[in-house]
């Protein structure tokens, strides 16, 4: 700014005889950028224009980006509470242990692959990172898998020697069980784990999420602990039809508990994350039209005090004239 | 039952109950009629990326994407498996 100034300045001061004055001579609002120490009488209103366009023009896109996340969440709710139904009976049968002490830990993170959506990413990488802080311990190992591209970028900066596998574009086809359980098989086969801790945020209403944990068992600790008389002690209160062993009803089970928990928590983190979206996006419109405002206010202002100058200049010259 | 009993051979071959009920769900899907049926197919669709961290490095990623592969190879007499390989 005061290098414009001085050069300015410099100028005004390098050619005063080829013209003495010359601003005088001419409509002063012509020359607001070239004569800037008189340039108070014209404020050029033009940035503060180009901002209010550019405001306005970000308004209508979080808007509509707030539109477009409104009618996703509705379809997708439905899905995500009918998919409830799908680990209650696990949760009945096996129990939820998550404070179950085991060797392998595989922490699964859920996140979405697109932005703008509030705090939900963070929140459930801090929760997956709170977990692998108490999980691991001299001799254990801990391990994540990841969904989504938001958390691979938060988790890649200062735990990617722990990264497992990391699974993105998801969410291009609409989410269905074939999907998330084709998934859930890959990393069955591919990761060895003790039990598999999926970290996601639970759906709640629009406005509040709920970072939750879901743990599955490998089918041997399952055992162990139904044998140790724990929480799973309830197992043996049921018959087994066929020529099964428990152990092959437990690891088909523990399989199928793991898909179906891993379809549920894809679902409601998928609702939490268009949920989020729509409020980020609300209270951004909402935003973006106080500062549209507060900027027409200004630009109002310095219009009217422009007008009134003009008029004062106008007045004093005729009276100077008349008197 | 007679699904009791092919327990084992489905295990040797590899497979996990995952993949197993799939295969079943795709036979039911395969006996609706015909309307019903090409919508229970076309919901189904696969499609993620997956990659396999070495070292703290992500490896090249590789591409589920079962809708095209199924087109092309006429997945109702093939398994799941024999197209993920």
């Amino acid at each position: 700014m005061a290098m414009a100034a001085l050069r300015r300045e410099g100028r005004r001061f390098a050619n005063p005889l080829l013209s003495p004055r010359p601003i005088t001579a001419v409509r002063p609002s012509l020359f607001s950028e070239e004569d800037g120490p008189t340039g108070f009488r014209n404020i050029s209103t033009q940035v503060v224009r180009n901002r209010m366009k550019s405001v306005k023009n970000i308004q209508k896109i979080t808007k509509a980006m707030k539109m477009v996340a409104a009618s996703k969440l509705r379809a997708i709710q439905v899905r995500a509470e009918n998919s409830r139904g799908l680990w209650q009976p696990f949760t009945a049968l096996l129990g939820d242990t998550p404070s179950v002490d085991v060797k392998k830990n595989v922490i699964v993170t859920i996140s979405s692959d697109k932005g703008l959506c509030g705090g939900i990413n963070s929140t459930s990488v801090k929760t997956s990172k709170a977990l692998h802080k108490l999980v691991s311990g001299p001799d254990k190992e801990t391990k994540y898998v990841i969904l989504g591209e938001k958390a691979k970028a938060i988790l890649i900066r200062d735990s990617k020697q722990d990264i497992e596998i990391s699974i993105t574009e998801l969410q291009k086809n609409p989410l269905n069980y074939t999907q998330v359980s084709v998934l859930a098989d890959d990393i069955l086969k591919n990761v060895e784990f003790d039990a598999l801790r999926i970290i996601f945020n639970k759906f709640q209403s629009v406005v509040s999420f709920l970072p939750t944990m879901a743990t599955v068992l490998s089918p041997e600790v399952v055992e162990r602990e139904s044998e140790s008389g724990g929480q799973i002690g309830d197992l043996d209160a049921y018959e087994i039809e066929g020529g099964e062993t428990k152990g092959e009803i437990l690891q088909n089970l523990a399989e199928f508990q793991f898909s179906c928990v891993m379809f549920n928590a894809v679902l409601e983190n998928a609702c939490s994350e268009q949920g989020a979206r729509m409020s980020a996006m609300d209270s951004s419109s909402r935003n973006a039209g106080e500062m549209l405002d507060r900027l027409t206010l200004t630009y109002n202002r310095t219009r009217q005090a422009s007008i009134t100058t003009e008029l004062i200049e106008i007045i004093s010259g005729a009276s100077a004239l008349e008197g | 039952m007679a699904s009791n009993a092919a327990v084992p051979f489905w295990r040797a071959a590899g497979m996990t109950y995952i993949t197993y009920s799939n295969i079943c769900a795709n036979l039911v899907r395969n006996c609706l009629k015909e309307p019903h049926k090409t919508e229970a197919i076309n919901r189904e669709k696969v499609h993620f990326s997956i990659s396999k961290w070495e070292g703290g490095k992500p490896q090249r990623p590789s591409l589920f994407d079962l809708i095209h592969l199924k087109h092309e190879l006429g997945w109702e007499n093939c398994s799941l498996n024999v197209i993920m390989e």
